[in-house]
Protein backbone atom coordinates (compact mmCIF):
# COMPACT_ATOMS: atom_id res chain seq x y z
CA UNK A 1 0.00 0.00 0.00
CA UNK A 2 1.23 3.43 -0.89
CA UNK A 3 0.91 6.01 1.70
CA UNK A 4 1.39 8.87 -0.16
CA UNK A 5 0.37 12.14 1.54
CA UNK A 6 0.78 16.25 1.49
CA UNK A 7 3.56 17.63 2.71
CA UNK A 8 2.83 19.08 5.86
CA UNK A 9 5.33 22.44 5.40
CA UNK A 10 3.00 22.90 1.40
CA UNK A 11 -0.07 23.12 3.95
CA UNK A 12 1.31 25.00 6.13
CA UNK A 13 2.16 27.41 2.87
CA UNK A 14 -1.41 27.08 2.10
CA UNK A 15 -2.67 27.81 5.53
CA UNK A 16 -0.11 31.25 6.02
CA UNK A 17 -1.16 32.12 2.81
CA UNK A 18 -5.15 32.22 3.30
CA UNK A 19 -4.33 33.83 6.80
CA UNK A 20 -2.32 36.65 5.15
CA UNK A 21 -4.89 37.33 3.03
CA UNK A 22 -7.52 37.53 5.38
CA UNK A 23 -5.73 39.47 7.70
CA UNK A 24 -4.73 42.28 5.15
CA UNK A 25 -8.37 42.42 4.08
CA UNK A 26 -10.10 43.43 7.17
CA UNK A 27 -8.30 43.06 10.70
CA UNK A 28 -10.03 39.97 10.89
CA UNK A 29 -11.74 40.52 14.71
CA UNK A 30 -11.78 43.70 14.84
CA UNK A 31 -8.62 45.16 15.11
CA UNK A 32 -7.63 48.09 13.17
CA UNK A 33 -5.49 47.88 10.01
CA UNK A 34 -2.60 50.04 10.41
CA UNK A 35 -1.97 48.39 14.00
CA UNK A 36 -0.95 45.60 12.23
CA UNK A 37 1.67 47.55 9.45
CA UNK A 38 2.70 50.23 11.92
CA UNK A 39 3.05 47.49 14.97
CA UNK A 40 3.78 44.21 13.37
CA UNK A 41 5.10 43.21 16.54
CA UNK A 42 2.41 43.61 18.90
CA UNK A 43 0.19 40.79 20.35
CA UNK A 44 -3.14 41.34 19.52
CA UNK A 45 -2.16 41.69 15.13
CA UNK A 46 0.06 38.47 15.16
CA UNK A 47 -1.09 36.20 12.19
CA UNK A 48 -2.40 32.91 12.92
CA UNK A 49 -0.42 30.03 13.14
CA UNK A 50 -0.21 26.09 13.57
CA UNK A 51 1.11 23.63 15.22
CA UNK A 52 3.07 20.63 13.63
CA UNK A 53 0.55 18.21 14.72
CA UNK A 54 -2.46 19.99 13.56
CA UNK A 55 -0.98 20.68 9.82
CA UNK A 56 0.18 16.72 10.05
CA UNK A 57 -3.79 15.88 10.93
CA UNK A 58 -4.92 18.18 8.46
CA UNK A 59 -2.65 16.87 5.35
CA UNK A 60 -4.45 13.52 6.30
CA UNK A 61 -8.23 14.88 6.71
CA UNK A 62 -7.49 16.45 3.08
CA UNK A 63 -5.92 13.23 1.89
CA UNK A 64 -9.12 11.26 3.07
CA UNK A 65 -10.75 13.78 1.17
CA UNK A 66 -8.92 12.96 -2.06
CA UNK A 67 -8.84 8.96 -2.25
CA UNK A 68 -13.00 9.37 -0.76
CA UNK A 69 -13.77 11.22 -3.78
CA UNK A 70 -11.62 8.54 -5.61
CA UNK A 71 -13.06 5.53 -3.89
CA UNK A 72 -16.56 6.74 -4.42
CA UNK A 73 -16.51 7.72 -8.00
CA UNK A 74 -14.84 4.17 -8.65
CA UNK A 75 -17.99 2.53 -7.02
CA UNK A 76 -20.28 4.51 -9.45
CA UNK A 77 -17.68 3.32 -12.71
CA UNK A 78 -17.77 -0.07 -11.18
CA UNK A 79 -21.28 -0.18 -11.00
CA UNK A 80 -21.58 0.84 -14.99
CA UNK A 81 -19.24 -1.86 -15.91
CA UNK A 82 -16.08 0.87 -16.57
CA UNK A 83 -12.82 0.96 -15.75
CA UNK A 84 -12.20 3.88 -16.20
CA UNK A 85 -13.60 6.83 -13.82
CA UNK A 86 -15.12 9.58 -16.42
CA UNK A 87 -16.50 13.14 -15.02
CA UNK A 88 -20.30 11.92 -14.95
CA UNK A 89 -18.99 9.02 -12.58
CA UNK A 90 -17.58 12.18 -10.22
CA UNK A 91 -20.79 14.14 -10.88
CA UNK A 92 -22.64 11.80 -9.41
CA UNK A 93 -20.65 11.44 -6.17
CA UNK A 94 -19.89 15.47 -5.88
CA UNK A 95 -22.69 15.94 -4.16
CA UNK A 96 -22.58 13.91 -0.99
CA UNK A 97 -19.05 14.05 -0.81
CA UNK A 98 -19.17 17.82 -0.46
CA UNK A 99 -22.12 17.46 2.37
CA UNK A 100 -19.79 14.91 3.63
CA UNK A 101 -16.57 17.15 4.57
CA UNK B 1 0.67 42.35 -5.49
CA UNK B 2 1.64 41.13 -8.29
CA UNK B 3 4.11 39.05 -6.48
CA UNK B 4 1.90 37.68 -4.04
CA UNK B 5 -0.09 36.58 -7.39
CA UNK B 6 2.39 34.58 -8.42
CA UNK B 7 3.06 33.18 -4.56
CA UNK B 8 -0.09 31.96 -4.96
CA UNK B 9 0.10 30.77 -8.41
CA UNK B 10 2.95 28.90 -7.41
CA UNK B 11 1.62 27.56 -4.31
CA UNK B 12 -1.37 26.01 -6.07
CA UNK B 13 -0.10 24.16 -8.53
CA UNK B 14 2.87 22.77 -5.92
CA UNK B 15 -0.39 21.98 -4.08
CA UNK B 16 -2.17 20.28 -7.00
CA UNK B 17 0.74 18.19 -8.04
CA UNK B 18 0.39 16.41 -4.69
CA UNK B 19 -2.79 15.83 -5.06
CA UNK B 20 -2.72 14.66 -8.28
CA UNK B 21 0.33 12.11 -6.93
CA UNK B 22 -2.13 11.01 -4.63
CA UNK B 23 -5.47 10.64 -7.06
CA UNK B 24 -3.16 8.55 -9.14
CA UNK B 25 -2.04 6.29 -6.33
CA UNK B 26 -5.86 5.72 -5.39
CA UNK B 27 -6.36 4.76 -8.24
CA UNK B 28 -3.78 2.14 -8.98
CA UNK B 29 -4.65 0.82 -5.76
CA UNK B 30 -8.92 0.80 -6.73
CA UNK B 31 -7.80 -0.69 -10.25
CA UNK B 32 -9.42 2.00 -12.01
CA UNK B 33 -8.30 4.57 -14.65
CA UNK B 34 -8.93 8.09 -14.34
CA UNK B 35 -9.62 10.09 -17.03
CA UNK B 36 -7.79 13.37 -17.19
CA UNK B 37 -10.78 15.79 -16.28
CA UNK B 38 -11.40 14.25 -12.85
CA UNK B 39 -7.65 14.46 -11.87
CA UNK B 40 -7.73 18.36 -12.49
CA UNK B 41 -11.15 18.76 -10.99
CA UNK B 42 -10.10 16.66 -7.84
CA UNK B 43 -6.66 18.35 -7.40
CA UNK B 44 -8.65 21.63 -7.41
CA UNK B 45 -11.37 20.48 -5.04
CA UNK B 46 -8.65 19.51 -2.94
CA UNK B 47 -7.04 23.11 -3.01
CA UNK B 48 -10.57 25.12 -2.39
CA UNK B 49 -10.59 22.39 0.60
CA UNK B 50 -8.19 23.19 2.01
CA UNK B 51 -8.15 26.76 1.48
CA UNK B 52 -11.42 26.13 3.62
CA UNK B 53 -10.12 24.40 5.63
CA UNK B 54 -7.24 27.25 7.00
CA UNK B 55 -10.33 29.89 7.15
CA UNK B 56 -12.20 27.29 9.43
CA UNK B 57 -9.41 26.88 12.01
CA UNK B 58 -8.54 30.12 11.87
CA UNK B 59 -12.18 30.86 13.10
CA UNK B 60 -12.29 28.19 15.42
CA UNK B 61 -8.67 29.34 17.18
CA UNK B 62 -9.56 32.63 17.53
CA UNK B 63 -12.94 31.58 18.91
CA UNK B 64 -11.14 29.49 21.50
CA UNK B 65 -8.82 32.42 22.35
CA UNK B 66 -5.60 31.01 20.92
CA UNK B 67 -3.50 32.43 18.06
CA UNK B 68 -2.07 28.88 17.03
CA UNK B 69 -4.31 26.20 15.91
CA UNK B 70 -4.29 23.17 17.41
CA UNK B 71 -5.03 19.24 16.26
CA UNK B 72 -8.20 19.49 18.68
CA UNK B 73 -9.49 22.48 15.60
CA UNK B 74 -8.88 20.25 12.94
CA UNK B 75 -10.87 17.65 14.69
CA UNK B 76 -13.79 19.76 15.44
CA UNK B 77 -13.66 20.85 11.65
CA UNK B 78 -15.00 17.60 10.78
CA UNK B 79 -17.61 17.26 13.34
CA UNK B 80 -20.16 16.70 10.73
CA UNK B 81 -19.02 13.43 9.79
CA UNK B 82 -18.70 11.14 12.53
CA UNK B 83 -16.51 8.48 11.05
CA UNK B 84 -14.37 11.30 9.81
CA UNK B 85 -14.37 12.29 13.74
CA UNK B 86 -12.88 8.85 14.58
CA UNK B 87 -9.89 8.70 11.90
CA UNK B 88 -8.57 12.11 12.28
CA UNK B 89 -8.90 11.39 16.76
CA UNK B 90 -6.77 8.47 16.34
CA UNK B 91 -4.10 10.18 14.26
CA UNK B 92 -3.91 12.37 16.93
CA UNK B 93 -3.88 10.28 19.49
CA UNK B 94 -1.16 8.92 17.58
CA UNK B 95 0.76 12.00 17.26
CA UNK B 96 0.25 12.77 21.05
CA UNK B 97 2.03 9.67 21.95
CA UNK B 98 5.13 10.15 19.79
CA UNK B 99 5.18 13.51 21.97
CA UNK B 100 5.13 13.07 25.37
CA UNK B 101 5.80 16.42 26.70
CA UNK B 102 2.40 18.01 25.63
CA UNK B 103 0.29 14.60 26.94
CA UNK B 104 -0.26 16.54 30.43
CA UNK B 105 -1.56 19.82 28.66
CA UNK B 106 -4.22 18.19 26.44
CA UNK B 107 -5.97 16.55 29.66
CA UNK B 108 -9.08 17.55 28.86
CA UNK B 109 -9.60 16.57 25.68
CA UNK B 110 -9.44 12.59 26.97
CA UNK B 111 -13.40 13.19 28.21
CA UNK B 112 -14.45 14.53 24.79
CA UNK B 113 -12.91 11.28 23.12
CA UNK B 114 -14.52 8.46 25.02
CA UNK B 115 -18.01 9.30 24.16
CA UNK B 116 -18.26 9.41 20.26
CA UNK B 117 -16.21 6.40 19.69
CA UNK B 118 -17.91 3.89 21.61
Amino acid sequence: MEDLSFDPELMHSVFKLVWSKKSEKNGDTGIINDDEVAAGTSKKSRQTTANPNALKVSCELVRIFVTEAIERAAVIAEAEGSTKIEPTHLERVLPQLLLDF
Amino acid sequence: MDEEEERTEFLRDRFRLSAIAITEAEGRKQGMEISEPVVACIADLAFKFSKQLAKDLELFAHHAGRKSVTMEDVILSAHRNEHLGCLLRALSRELKGKEPQNVRKKRKTSKTEDAPTS
